[in-house]
């Protein structure tokens, strides 16, 4: 049998197995617009707030003004108490459920102008992260922004010129800017790392489905030697990933706005050993089973901790290292640290060959596992 | 029904892939992924600075960066160093000091401190953004004292005219912005339902196996409710564990009474359940009923809204959301142990899983279908002689 004959028969015996079209065509396509959906509208704005308003003067009125302008916030309401402001939080209102409070103490006013200064109590729902940091980042830039105000009054009041207020009000600028992600965009946080993993998992789920129906079985798998259907099968898979990969790294990076530094040479020459790996880890992964519908329970199980010990989404520092070990046999962690670095964040080819060279190496110690697999199984047969 | 429900448990007994999954397994994972975040608070991040300054000024804000605990500032001698290590993801932030940085403050001059944090990190860029500010500001505040008093004005008056207005900032529910407080409860319920599906799954699908599978269709709202009977108890001790171990174990704040949690996991469970038969009767094979549930399932811990809050997503992935039990159940989850509801609430929330019952009508009119093609099969076999009958055309 010819090589390219045996490719036809793998790709014939991919389409044709539905489990595996499922998650390969199926799952791919699916989850490229499933994942990132959530995400679509980037950052939280308008959180819904609540005012607890004890001081009820004009200052006070203003301050809850600014707070309605922020982008960050929406003030729902004003209440009384602060019970009345958690039991709004705990339980929606008039179907608004409320996830902050501002507490303006009483005398708030009057204390502000006789110059004793006043504390502004402000607390957000951390049961949700990224709100309470909008609400947190949104009321305190109001009230700082309402103190610069107070501050300047209070200076040409006593006869400062507006100029030199200025000047005092702000002796050095602080110019604090994200890099990379320049809009602290979700999906372009999020897309790059989790897309990668995507192309992994299926892969590994679509070779190990594969696998397990054929070991038991004869079929044109045992009529060529093991080492021609190691290669086969790579090459069946890397003709439908290479596919799959264009699409995801080169069309879904580009419309969910990832930043974009490599070129397309270099994005391929990283990606090459990342799906020859993949594959020989697949094809070894596939010979520990025998039952179609286990390598997916298996790969399922594993995807959420693969993704958060690749390092993108919690510092690898943070983690303990037997868990960051663990997580080097899969491709899918050098290739994520290096795309990330490589195509989000602009570093020359040179300064990620570690991680090439580290997919290198899987394909190298999971090559010859692979073919021992399918060694094994084949003598099993016969 | 103890009969089925004892010879339910036997053939379980037997299973080494479900029995894992109903035991040791689901907690290794659990184990595993608090591992992961085990630090739960990010400390000592490093951070890049430049000082191109080098005067006491510059180096008493370093100081400042240093004395905070989330992060660690590592010297660069120059910027284009510093942007290098940025880039290769060894500092999440950089903090550039220019020349003449003190002598511009002085003559009043409004020198500019740079920040740069890494975006593309989000959740350590967005924290080690607000800890610089926080850590920068006393210094800066000291600076504009001694600006004040250099001015005249008396001492009592300048720390109003530094800051009329404080803050008193508090992180409701989770006061010490713990992460596992934050990420374990999601992780979690995303784990128990995924191990909660394949339980049923692996239940299920040995059905398929074996020779009686005529019979057991034959009766099949009874013997599903015996599945029903026997694995979702078994499937609530993994959540339950978990559970324990987050709010018992590792101690962290539960406001509400533990009992309406394992209520809300029941009823969860239950829906997953539900997902799986119908998803099982349409399928009729083993392995594709496990990639649909797991193309079904995998996603439903970015829906859940705990990371990117739900009312900011747009109305296709709120209608997703309401199809997937968990992003209802994380909602009871947080009521109780965020808000300490109990009793009328959280019933009224359970409430809220009604849609998943119309489920039934679908499982019903599949299992009938299967049923009846099962039995116009075994009647072509007995006609043939073929040895193998098939519930679905291949």
């Amino acid at each position: 049998m010819s090589i390219w004959k045996l490719v036809w028969l793998e790709l014939k015996a991919i389409a044709t197995d539905k489990a595996i079209a499922i998650t390969l065509f199926g799952g791919v396509l699916f989850y490229s617009v499933l994942y990132p959906l959530p995400y679509l509208h980037e950052v939280p704005t308008r959180q819904a707030i609540v005012v607890v308003d004890l001081d009820r003067s004009s200052l006070s009125r203003e301050l809850i003004r600014h707070a309605n302008a922020s982008p960050k916030l929406e003030v729902v309401g004003t209440v009384g108490s602060i019970p009345e402001a958690a039991n709004w939080i705990a339980l929606p209102k008039e179907g608004i459920q409320a996830h902050g409070l501002l507490v303006i103490p009483e005398h708030f006013s009057r204390d502000v102008k006789l110059g004793k200064g006043a504390t502004l109590a402000i607390g957000g729902d951390a049961s949700y992260f990224l709100v309470y940091s909008a609400i947190a980042e949104g009321l305190v830039d109001v009230g700082m922004d309402f103190a610069t105000e107070l501050k300047w009054q209070a200076l040409t009041s006593r006869g400062t010129n507006p100029v030199a207020a200025e000047l005092q009000l702000n002796p050095l600028d602080i110019n604090s800017v994200p890099a990379f992600n320049l809009s602290l965009g979700y999906t372009p946080y999020v897309v790059p790392g989790l897309f990668l993993l995507i192309l992994q998992q299926t892969m590994l789920v679509g070779i190990g489905i594969l696998g397990a129906g054929q070991w038991r079985n004869k079929g044109y798998w045992d009529q060529v030697s093991p080492l021609m259907l190691l290669g086969g099968r790579m090459l069946a898979f890397m003709l439908i990933y290479s596919v799959f990969t264009a699409y995801y790294v080169g069309w879904c990076y580009y419309w969910y706005g990832a930043n974009l530094m490599a070129s397309a040479t270099e994005v391929g020459l990283l990606l090459l050993p990342f799906l020859l790996a993949t594959t020989v880890v697949g094809i070894a992964f596939s010979a520990l089973f025998t039952k179609r519908e286990q390598p997916t329970q298996v790969l399922l199980l594993l995807s959420m901790p693969i993704l958060f010990a690749s390092g993108f989404v919690w510092p690898l520092s943070l983690i303990p290292e037997p868990l960051v070990w663990l997580s080097q046999i899969f491709p899918v962690t050098p290739a994520i640290m290096g795309m990330l670095e490589m195509n989000q964040m602009g570093v020359s080819w040179s300064q990620i060959l570690p991680y090439w060279l580290h997919m290198w190496g899987l394909l190298i110690v999971f090559a010859p596992l692979a073919w021992w697999g399918i060694r094994h199984h084949r003598s099993k047969l016969d | 029904m103890l009969e089925p429900i004892r010879r339910e448990w036997h053939s379980m007994l037997k299973d080494p892939w479900l029995l894992a999954l109903v035991s040791y397994l689901p907690l290794l994972l659990a184990l595993g992924l608090w591992g992961l975040f085990s630090a739960a608070v990010p400390r000592e991040l490093p951070v890049a600075l430049v000082d191109l300054d080098q005067t006491q000024l510059s180096r008493a804000l370093g100081r400042h960066i240093q004395a905070s605990p989330a992060s660690l500032p590592l010297s660069y001698n120059s910027e284009a160093d510093a942007i290098d290590a940025m880039k290769r993801g060894k500092v999440f932030g950089m903090v550039i000091i220019p020349s003449q940085f003190s002598a511009g403050l002085q003559s009043g001059k409004q020198p500019t401190l740079e920040i740069r944090y890494n975006g593309q990190f989000l959740l350590v860029g967005k924290l080690l953004n607000s800890n610089l500010q926080q850590s920068l500001a006393p210094a800066l505040q000291q600076l504009a004292r001694t600006q004040l008093l250099a001015k005249g004005v008396p001492s009592v008056q300048v720390g109003v005219n530094v800051s009329p207005v404080q803050f008193q900032i508090t992180p409701l529910y989770n006061q010490a912005s713990n992460y596992v407080a934050f990420l374990m409860p999601p992780l979690f319920i995303a784990l128990f339902q995924i191990v909660g599906m394949l339980i049923f799954v692996n239940a299920l699908n040995r059905e398929l196996d074996t020779s009686g599978y005529g019979n057991w269709l034959a009766n099949w709202g009874s013997n599903l409710t015996v599945k029903w009977l026997v694995y979702l108890p078994l499937a609530l001790l993994q959540s339950a564990v978990m559970m324990v171990f987050l709010y018992g174990y590792q101690g962290m704040p539960i406001n509400g009474g533990f009992g309406w949690l394992v209520l809300a996991q029941a009823v969860m469970l239950s829906a997953v359940f539900l997902w799986v038969s119908t998803i099982f009767f349409l399928l009729q094979d083993k392995a594709r009923v496990v990639s649909f549930c797991t193309a079904l399932f995998a996603p439903a811990f970015a829906f859940m809204g705990a990371t990117f809050p739900v009312h900011e997503m747009p109305e296709l992935a709120k209608l997703w959301r309401i199809l997937m039990p968990s992003s209802h159940y994380i909602e009871s989850q947080i009521a109780v142990v965020s808000y300490g509801l109990g009793g009328a609430d959280v019933l009224n929330e359970l409430t809220g899983y009604w849609g998943f019952l119309l489920l039934l009508v679908p499982i019903g009119a599949l299992a009938t279908l299967r049923k009846r093609q099962w039995q116009n099969n075994a009647l072509v076999v007995t006609n043939t002689g073929s040895s193998k009958p098939s519930g679905e055309e291949a």
